[in-house]
C-alpha cells in the first residue's frame, strides 16, 4: 500500500475524532493530530487501536508515540505494513 | 524547574468497553503500574475510572515537563506512576487552591516519573469526571487548580471557556485586568500581561463538558 492510500484510509480513521472534517479533508503529512485537528488528547489511543484494525497490524509503546502528525502515522502504519508482508 | 500541568477526563465521553480492554490500557500502562490497581486504595473504583485516572496524570506530567522542553513526545508508557495514597482531604486544601463546585469525590495523590524527572500529582475524581495536576514538589504550595462544567462540549466553546474561566481566576489572583492568553511557539498557552509575558506559567484542559485550569503562582 502507497503513502497516498495510507493518507486516504487514515482519514477514515480520524474522522470520528475530529470535528474539522474540511481541516480533515486538507490533511498533508505535516497536519498535527492535535494542534491541526483539534483532536482530543483522550482520542490519540483511540486513533492508535483503530489503525491496528484497519490495517491489521500491531502498534507497540515506541511506535505508538510517534504517531502525533499524519506523516509519522503514515511511516508507522507503512512500516508495520511492510512487516506483515 | 517551576511549571503548570493539568488534565481532566469527562467520564460520560469514554467508551467503557474499549477503555476496560487490554489492547488498549496496555498502550500506556505498563504491568508494575496495573498492580496499583490491586492495592486497597482502588477498591471501590471502577476499572475504567483507574485507565483514566493513570492517562490525567501521565498527560499533566507530559505537559508539565513540555514547558521546558518544547520537542519533549508524549509517551504515556514513559510517564511511571507509583505509590498512589488517597489522602486527607483537609490536607489538599490547606496546600492546593482548588476550585470546583462538586462534593461527591475522592482525591488521590502520588508521584511520577520520567527519566530522571521526579514529580508529584493530585488527583480529584468524581462520579463525572477526573481531573489532575502535577508539580515538582509534594507540597503545592502555590498552584491554583480549577474545574468548571460547560453548556457546550464543541471544541470553539470549550476553548472560549476555558480561557475566560482560566483569566477570571488570574485577575483575580494578580489584581490585574490587563492580561491576555497567547500561545508559545510550541503551543502551549501563555499569560501576557499588558506588553510583556508574565512569569505565570499556566495549563488548559477540556473534555467534553468540562473545563480545567492550573497555575503556579508563588
Amino acid at each position: 500500500m502507497d503513502r497516498i492510500s495510507i493518507l486516504s484510509e487514515l482519514k477514515k480513521v480520524l474522522a470520528p475524532y475530529t470535528e474539522n472534517k474540511e481541516q480533515l479533508d486538507g490533511i498533508n503529512e505535516n497536519t498535527d493530530l492535535i494542534k491541526d485537528l483539534k483532536i482530543n488528547s483522550a482520542n490519540l489511543v483511540d486513533i492508535i487501536i483503530d489503525a491496528e484494525s484497519q490495517y491489521n497490524i500491531e502498534i507497540d509503546f515506541d511506535a505508538a508515540e510517534k504517531m502525533y502528525n499524519v506523516g509519522n502515522c503514515i511511516d508507522v502504519i507503512s512500516e508495520k505494513l511492510n512487516k506483515t508482508a | 524547574m517551576k511549571s503548570a500541568g493539568n488534565d481532566i477526563v469527562a467520564l460520560n465521553a469514554i467508551d467503557i468497553q474499549r477503555t476496560v480492554s487490554p489492547a488498549f490500557y496496555s498502550k500506556f500502562i505498563i504491568p508494575e503500574e496495573l498492580e496499583l490497581y490491586g492495592q486497597p486504595q482502588f477498591a471501590p473504583v471502577p476499572f475504567q475510572n483507574f485507565v483514566w485516572l493513570l492517562w490525567s496524570v501521565k498527560e499533566s506530567a507530559y505537559k508539565y515537563l513540555q514547558r521546558h522542553q518544547a520537542d519533549l513526545i508524549f509517551s504515556p508508557a514513559k510517564f511511571i506512576i507509583q505509590n498512589v495514597t488517597v489522602p486527607k482531604e483537609k490536607i489538599i486544601a490547606q496546600t492546593t487552591v482548588w476550585e470546583s463546585d462538586t462534593v461527591d469525590e475522592q482525591f488521590y495523590t502520588g508521584e511520577v516519573t520520567f527519566g530522571t524527572h521526579q514529580l508529584y500529582f493530585r488527583s480529584k475524581c468524581t462520579p463525572q469526571f477526573i481531573a489532575s495536576v502535577v508539580n515538582d514538589e509534594p507540597g503545592f504550595d502555590g498552584v491554583y487548580w480549577g474545574v468548571s462544567a460547560i453548556e457546550q462540549p464543541d471544541h470553539e466553546n470549550q476553548s472560549k471557556q476555558v480561557r475566560g474561566f482560566l483569566l477570571t481566576k488570574l485577575i483575580s489572583v494578580l489584581s490585574a485586568d490587563d492580561l491576555y492568553i497567547g500561545k508559545s511557539p510550541s503551543g502551549y498557552p501563555i499569560i501576557i500581561h499588558g506588553e510583556k509575558q508574565s512569569g505565570v506559567l499556566v495549563s488548559l484542559a477540556h473534555h467534553d463538558r468540562f473545563v480545567a485550569y492550573s497555575f503556579f503562582k508563588a
